[in-house]
């Protein structure tokens, strides 16, 4: 066999050529002018294994390890560094979502028991919706009897979609949920989707989804109005807007008469196809936005909504190609962003 | 035809060029994959791998079979793709595969900290692409960045790299030796090697399977914790250009 040396070859780096060809320097422009109040985070980055301080008066908060028998604080993710206080905590760039009480959630029911459903709401463990837990039809108050555990799947059977709280948590860091409100409940009529890693930094990030903002909106388009659910999990639920299901504060008195029988229809609506376009578009949009490290609240989606409605019309009448449809969801919202940051 | 007694003494380069010390090209890059938790695809040289990570979340088995009271699973799977080798293979799961798997399990259970997940499983799936040495470095250096990625705790970077043992340079002497850093195939085929894993200055990972002068070792596990250093450098560069682009 030939053994030939061959001379060392050249370091290609591949790595300056991706940095340089994506958009840094829109990103950092859309952060002045989307979020003038969100600090410059590069500061203080840090990564696992990382010495955040030896000095023994900061106290270690999530994200951090004391190794034994010293007093230095270590990083365990790798993300951006807070303090509150004495307090030293990390906040993951990624991370799967953690179910605290009172998170709006999105989830898909994964199994039916004889007294409580499991709902996947992409957290490290099934979240549990107890039938207790439920409106009934009809807003009858009343003691969940045997006949409701035999009727259990006419309320939610395997693979439903809903909107629910977490209501509490167990000690092993699993969730209890609850749809004892007219905003919650059973999902239907519009488009799902999922985005990884949403849960993460909420506090820090720029892109991700803003916990306690109204996640919970109706947006206006040409063919009628379509509601978005954010749910702080990282689960989002386009759809056509009904009327009465949400907004419309209802007394307790009055529940019964407001909690009618399609509650708890799988059945979908006819919905005309200018409605599913729309739906698709802001779908996609909210996709796009986190993609590109934005973070995704109300205005920024009823913004970059318009713009893209506008730059769809302009394309059409001019005939000129202003969209970039070849990047996928990114393209899109890049240069949608774009426009935004030229027009403003 | 060993390498080793050749070519080696004389200019003191190896095959591809490189001097003992060197390691090859490592090109990284995180969240490659959309839809997972947390996703890697690495390249040490030719051997290349993509990672993914799942999870924690809720096991198929509830079970919890392998997972000690109150701490997460660690799965692992590893895929080899049959046009990875230099002849294509039909039937690549192997006793070899099922090794590796267990010992990124077992290294990734003491390393990742389980206990904040109790009940639940964190699986890591490997697609080996294209080997050409080091092939268990680059699946534990993969999968350290694709955990990363995934924002699950852990206490330092486990990275790793290959150390083989060639006869001495400069003196005949069967006891000394010239230990090389990061093989490829051709040299992991000839040379005795281990495969160290290193988490900070402690070893977690060491695999050797073949035969091995005593003496030899302890400066081939010298050689070996000096490069896992300079991986973790590489592999640490790699995670702040992505935080910074989008943190």
């Amino acid at each position: 066999m030939p053994i030939s040396i061959l001379p060392p070859a050249v370091q290609v780096p591949i790595h300056d050529d991706a940095a340089a060809e994506d958009s840094d320097i829109e990103m950092s422009d859309d952060e002045n002018d989307f979020a003038p109040t969100s600090k410059k985070s590069s500061h203080n980055i840090v990564t696992p294994g990382e010495t955040i301080t030896t000095d023994p008066q900061w106290m270690r908060g999530h994200g951090t390890y004391i190794p034994p028998s010293s007093t230095t604080i270590i990083s365990t993710v790798a993300g951006t560094l807070h303090k509150t206080n004495k307090l030293l905590s990390v906040q993951p760039l990624r991370a799967r979502y953690n179910p605290e009480i009172g998170d709006l959630v999105i989830g898909r029911i994964v199994s039916v028991q004889t007294k409580k459903w499991s709902v996947d709401i992409a957290g490290p463990m099934l979240a549990s919706l107890p039938l207790s837990a439920i409106n009934l039809p009809g807003g009858i108050l009343r003691r969940r009897t045997a006949v409701d555990e035999l009727n259990i799947r006419t309320f939610f059977s395997e693979g439903d979609l809903l909107v629910a709280e977490v209501q509490s948590l167990h000690s092993d860091g699993s969730a209890s949920l609850h749809t004892r409100s007219l905003k919650y409940g059973k999902l239907r009529n519009g488009m799902f989707t999922a985005l990884s890693g949403a849960g993460g930094g909420i506090l820090s990030r720029r892109g991700g989804i803003v916990r306690s903002r109204r996640q919970v909106f109706t947006l206006q388009t040409a063919s009628g109005e379509i509601s978005v659910i954010l749910g702080v999990n990282g689960y989002i639920f386009v759809s056509k807007h009904t009327e009465g299901k949400e907004g419309k504060e209802t007394s307790i008195t009055k529940l019964e008469e407001s909690v009618s029988e399609t509650l708890y229809s799988s059945q979908n609506d006819e919905l005309d196809p200018g409605i599913l376009k729309e739906i698709a578009r802001v779908s996609t949009l909210i996709k796009g936005l986190v993609a590109c490290g934005t973070k995704v609240d109300e205005d920024m989606i009823v913004r970059v909504y318009e713009t893209a409605v506008d730059m769809e019309a302009e394309q059409v009448s001019m005939g000129e190609k202003l969209i970039d449809t070849a990047g996928g969801p990114k393209g899109v919202v890049q240069s949608v962003l774009a426009r935004l940051q030229g027009g403003s | 035809m060993p390498l080793d007694t050749s070519i080696y003494p004389l200019a003191l380069l190896r095959l591809d060029g490189r001097r003992w010390n060197e390691l090859r090209r490592i090109h990284a890059q995180v969240s490659v994959q959309a839809a997972a938790d947390g996703s890697s695809y690495l390249e040490m040289g030719n051997t290349r791998v993509i990672c993914v990570v799942l999870g924690p979340a809720e096991g198929k088995d509830k079970g919890q079979r392998g997972a000690r009271e109150g701490e997460a699973k660690v799965g692992v799977e590893i895929a080899v793709a049959g046009f990875s080798g230099m002849e294509r293979r039909r039937r690549v799961g192997n006793k070899r595969t099922s090794e590796m798997q267990h010992c990124l399990s077992t290294a990734f259970s003491s390393l990742l900290f389980t206990h904040l997940y109790p009940h639940s499983t964190i699986s890591i799936s490997i697609h080996i692409l294209s080997q050409d040495g080091s092939l268990l470095a680059a699946c534990l250096n993969a999968a350290t960045l694709a955990l990363i990625d995934a924002g699950i705790p852990m206490s330092d970077y486990l990275t790793a790299c290959t150390v083989a043992s060639s006869a001495s340079s400069s003196s005949s002497d069967t006891a000394t030796s010239d230990p090389l850093l990061d093989l490829n195939g051709l040299e992991e085929q000839e040379l005795p090697f281990l495969t160290i894993g290193a988490v900070g200055e402690k070893v977690s990972v060491l695999m050797l399977e073949t035969r091995v002068r005593m003496e030899r070792v302890e400066g081939m596990l010298a050689v070996g914790v000096e490069g896992c250093k300079r991986v973790r450098a590489i592999l640490d560069g790699v995670v702040r250009t992505y935080e910074k682009k989008f943190g």
